[in-house]
């Protein structure tokens, strides 16, 4: 294959769901041994769009030529025949299996009847090691960070003989030096003359990573450029992407009051076993502040929040203003004014199978406008849903269908916008922004600016630094359940706060 | 990885020999290790352990099986009525044939159609139960023999296998009562005695699932319908053929537990199974999803099961609940070792309660025995739930294209 081939083209792809299209008339040429990159907003269609390409999912119109030849996918099998490879957003591994049996399933290498593990764990060193992505094979995947889970997943693609490798959001679970670790893999990967189609909302990645950038807009292609050859800034992309011009996601001003809401001492909680999970931290956080928590995953972020909900038992103290709430209900905090934007959002923020109106009550069913003494107001409940789809720009046909119906970002917009509500005095906020695009974001941003404006406090935990930096007041940094360090967002960079997580060295 | 394993078995055996042998020699009661009380054992054993490997099938692809019991009552059922007239042989392949209709059912409910599983294993159960009664009226009435309740007697026998040359000598060494030695020998002489060939073919589907579903290509995927439907159909596996094909012998499986039981009481009842699907399924749990802990668990129920129905001086029964003090025992110094303070102090308490009323009491109501493994099972999970690995996507409706 020349350079100048084409390794995919989509020509007229148009894709129907019940009351949305996902893609309309969608246009895209990728050349062989490149890196492009696909950006759009939430619900843009990129994800059908790849779904698509890798058969899970057939297209209403329009055809699919790889390498030049016309091509009809029925199943992913005809995709990975085809030699396309896709690393999902969600990694797709079975947890109580090895690495070598996530990545050899569904074309083991046979001995007989008998699966070859000698030959496979041969083939998966081999091709590890060409490319780079060290891993012992033999261990569960249970045990593995999110790094490991994606290089597994780029491995089961490559033992496939995958060409084309399509990677979805690959960098939205990932902290700085492993985006690193994964960008130096696509270059590799690139000169071996693969093709690599790359999937992100974030566009200085994209920026840097590379080699031609098609922007979707409403399901449908809105254009295409090379950043080699025409200079183009994130936000000329973001712009192209939503539309019309966008506003600046800084930190505004000096809010913080005296009054102090939350004031958590020597929390600490422990795993079974007795091992501490979150080691003896303590803080405080007054009315008009967002303290942010800075950390790699796993570090205690989510067992601190869950503490400080009371979904998870701990000792210490915990303080809301006056009253210690150290031993009080999930439901009596929640009625004390505090807001929870959990970090999974399917296990404890939502009811999938339940409609967004009763979405809407969840955490809230005791007050108005979700209840009126014992008696629930469906009514009202359901007026306040639309206020939130509004306010939030939810992009759904109707308040009614059910939250399992949503794109992941609108989901997460209608979390903030029930949490939001009722003018909370306390915001516990894990990844407000998470799988958002850059429009819906600065949107959640202002709003809790405002809010904070108003007097409201934020604990802050979220893994996209910039967001980290950009709205906290104060960031304290979470290494194995304890506070290793402070940063000052006025001066710290990302680089410097992704070291501090990683225990390399110490933050400014 | 092999070694480890036969190391493990080994000390398993070991301890669990050592503990019966304590018991026996405390009680002063042979029959807690003789061949006798093991080769029957064996045969009360085998149809759970059928059901127990049925589970296995069904939940490592990722459909639960509450529907065990009904297709063992089918497989009673089948066993009964073609039994009687072609004989034992037909008997069995009619056994199988209608568990695997059960499991046919199950899968079209809970694969094609996603209804929760639980809820159509239930249905399964009920449907089973009164067809079976229905039919039984209908067809067993007026035939010679046979009731509105039983079939007449099945025709021919299963060929049982005794190894003389070893059961004797061997049981010559129980007779004498040397720890340990006496007790293995009696135990090792019960394996060769009287051994049906549905007993060894029951060994050979614990052997032939623990290769398929470990060792092959086949079991991976089988397994990854159970761990994560949407990555094996994300890498091109047939999730759907999978489940239906581990659903159908599940009750291939279950059906010729259920012949087991008709064959050996020589006759089709109502009501035969007596809740062992359930059983079957409480050693699948016990097992971890696994072929050697299910069948160690089976084995447990069967040798129960045994003693408390050949007491005769009203003495095993009391000879069991020592061996609990025992087992209990031994988990409490275990818990100690690993400084698990809590739990510990739980089962020497426990322990020490049953060696009391061990030596308080002369003879204790053989239902107290019937109970201990159900006991015994909700001992494990409540100690061991955190390490057992119930397969990850176990009960939840798949459907293909979804996201998850």
């Amino acid at each position: 294959m020349s350079q100048s081939s084409l390794a995919v083209e989509l020509n007229g792809i148009w894709k129907r769901f019940p009351g949305v299209i996902a893609n309309s008339d969608i246009n895209l040429k990728v050349a062989s041994g490149t890196v492009h990159a696909i950006v759009g907003e939430n619900g843009a269609g990129k994800s059908t769009l790849m779904k698509i390409l890798y058969g899970m999912q057939k297209a209403d119109e329009g055809t699919i030529s790889i390498n030049g030849t016309d091509l009809v996918f029925n199943s992913p099998s005809d995709a990975i025949d085809a030699g396309i490879g896709m690393v999902h957003q969600h990694f797709m591994l079975a947890d109580n299996f090895t690495v070598l049996e996530n990545i050899v399933l569904g074309s083991e290498p046979k001995n007989g009847m008998r699966l070859d593990f000698t030959k496979a764990r041969k083939q998966i060193s081999d091709i590890a090691a060409e490319n780079g992505l060290a891993i012992d094979p033999d261990i569960l995947v249970s045990e593995l960070g999110v790094g490991d889970r994606q290089r597994i997943e780029i491995l089961k693609v490559l033992y496939r003989g995958a060409k084309i490798l399509i990677l979805d959001e690959p960098t939205a679970v990932l902290v700085p030096h492993e985006v690193d670790e994964l960008f130096n893999t696509l270059r590799d990967l690139k000169k071996e003359g693969l093709t690599v189609i790359f999937i992100s909302h974030k566009l200085d990645e994209v920026l840097s990573i590379a080699d031609e950038i098609t922007v979707i807009r409403q399901g449908t292609t809105v254009g295409s450029v090379n950043p080699h050859t025409q200079t183009v800034s994130a936000r000329d992309l973001a712009e192209m992407m939503v539309g019309n011009e966008l506003p600046t996601p800084e930190a505004v001003g000096d809010t913080i009051q005296d009054e102090v809401v939350l004031k958590v001492e020597n929390l600490s909680v422990f795993a079974k076993g007795g091992k501490a999970i979150v080691d003896d931290i303590s803080f405080q956080i007054r009315a008009g502040e967002i303290v942010g928590i800075a950390g790699v995953e796993g570090n205690g972020q989510a067992e601190i929040l869950d503490a400080l909900m009371g979904i998870e038992s701990a000792t210490g103290r915990v303080q809301f203003k006056d009253e210690d709430i150290t031993n009080k209900s999930t439901r009596h905090r929640r009625e004390l004014g505090i807001g929870f934007i959990p970090e999974d959002r399917h296990r404890q923020a939502l009811m999938l199978d339940a409609p967004l109106w009763e979405n809407r009550m969840l955490g809230h069913q005791t007050r108005t406008p979700n209840a009126n003494g014992i008696w629930l107001t469906p009514r009202s409940a359901k007026a306040d849903t639309k206020r939130i789809v509004a306010e939030y720009d939810v992009r759904t046909p109707s308040i009614d269908v059910l939250a399992s119906a949503l794109s992941g970002g609108n989901q997460q917009k209608l979390i903030v916008g029930r949490e939001m509500s009722g003018e909370p005095k306390l915001l516990i906020a894990a990844h407000p922004t998470r799988g958002v695009d850059v429009g819906a974001q600065a949107a959640i941003w202002d709003h809790i600016r405002n809010a904070r404006q108003a007097g409201l406090a934020v604990l802050l935990v979220s893994a996209d630094l910039d967001e980290l930096i950009g709205l906290s007041d104060n960031i304290k940094v979470l290494l194995r359940g304890k506070f290793v360090a402070d940063a000052d967002p006025a001066t710290v960079t990302p680089q410097e706060l992704g070291t501090a997580m990683t225990g390399a060295g110490e933050a400014a | 990885m092999t070694y480890l394993k036969s190391r493990r078995f080994i000390g398993a055996a070991f301890t669990a020999i050592t503990m019966l042998s304590i018991t026996r020699t405390i009680t002063g009661n042979g029959d807690l290790t003789s061949t006798v009380t093991i080769a029957q054992a064996l045969v009360f054993a085998s149809p759970i352990a059928l059901a127990g490997l049925a589970g296995i099938w069904a939940e490592r692809a990722g459909v639960i099986n509450i529907g065990l019991e009904g297709m063992m009552i089918l497989g009673t059922f089948g066993a009964g009525w073609a039994g009687w007239q072609w004989g034992v042989w037909a008997g069995v392949l009619a056994g199988v044939i209608f568990g695997a209709i059960g499991g046919l059912l199950l899968a079209v409910a809970a694969v094609t159609f996603g209804v929760d599983q639980i809820i159509a294993g239930t249905a399964i159960n009920l449907l089973a139960l009164g067809l079976t009664k229905f039919l039984a009226i209908l067809l067993f009435t007026n035939a010679p023999g046979g009731g509105q309740a039983q079939s007449p007697p099945i025709k021919g026998e299963i060929p049982t296998f005794t190894f003389n040359s070893l059961v004797e000598p061997l049981s010559s060494l129980h007779e004498k009562g040397i720890f340990f030695v006496s007790d293995f020998a009696g135990i090792l002489a019960g394996l060769f005695y009287n051994m049906s060939l549905l007993t060894i073919i029951t060994f050979l589907l614990f052997a032939i699932t623990s290769y398929l579903l470990w060792k092959t290509a086949f079991g991976l995927r089988l397994r990854s319908a159970g761990e994560n439907p949407w990555a094996a159909d994300s890498l091109g596996v047939k999730v759907v053929q999978f489940k239906y094909a581990a659903v159908v012998f599940s009750g291939m499986l279950a059906g010729l537990g259920g012949a087991y039981l008709s064959i050996a009481s020589t006759i089709y009842r109502n009501g035969n199974t007596a809740g062992r699907g359930y059983i079957g399924l409480a050693t699948m749990i016990f097992g971890d999803w696994r072929p050697g802990g299910t069948a160690a668990g089976a084995m447990m129920f069967g040798y129960i099961d045994t003693l408390r129905l050949i007491d005769t001086g009203n003495q095993n029964v009391k000879g069991l609940i020592l061996l609990g003090a025992v087992i209990l025992f031994a988990i409490g110094a275990l818990m100690l070792r690993r400084a698990r303070r809590n739990s510990a102090i739980g089962f020497l308490l426990l322990g020490s309660v049953m060696i009391g009323a061990y030596f308080s009491a002369t003879s204790f109501p053989p239902e107290v025995a019937q109970v201990a493994p159900y006991i015994t099972t909700l001992l494990v999970l409540a100690t061991a739930s955190q390490n057992l690995r119930p397969p990850a996507a176990d009960g939840i409706p798949y459907r293909k294209g979804d996201h998850h």
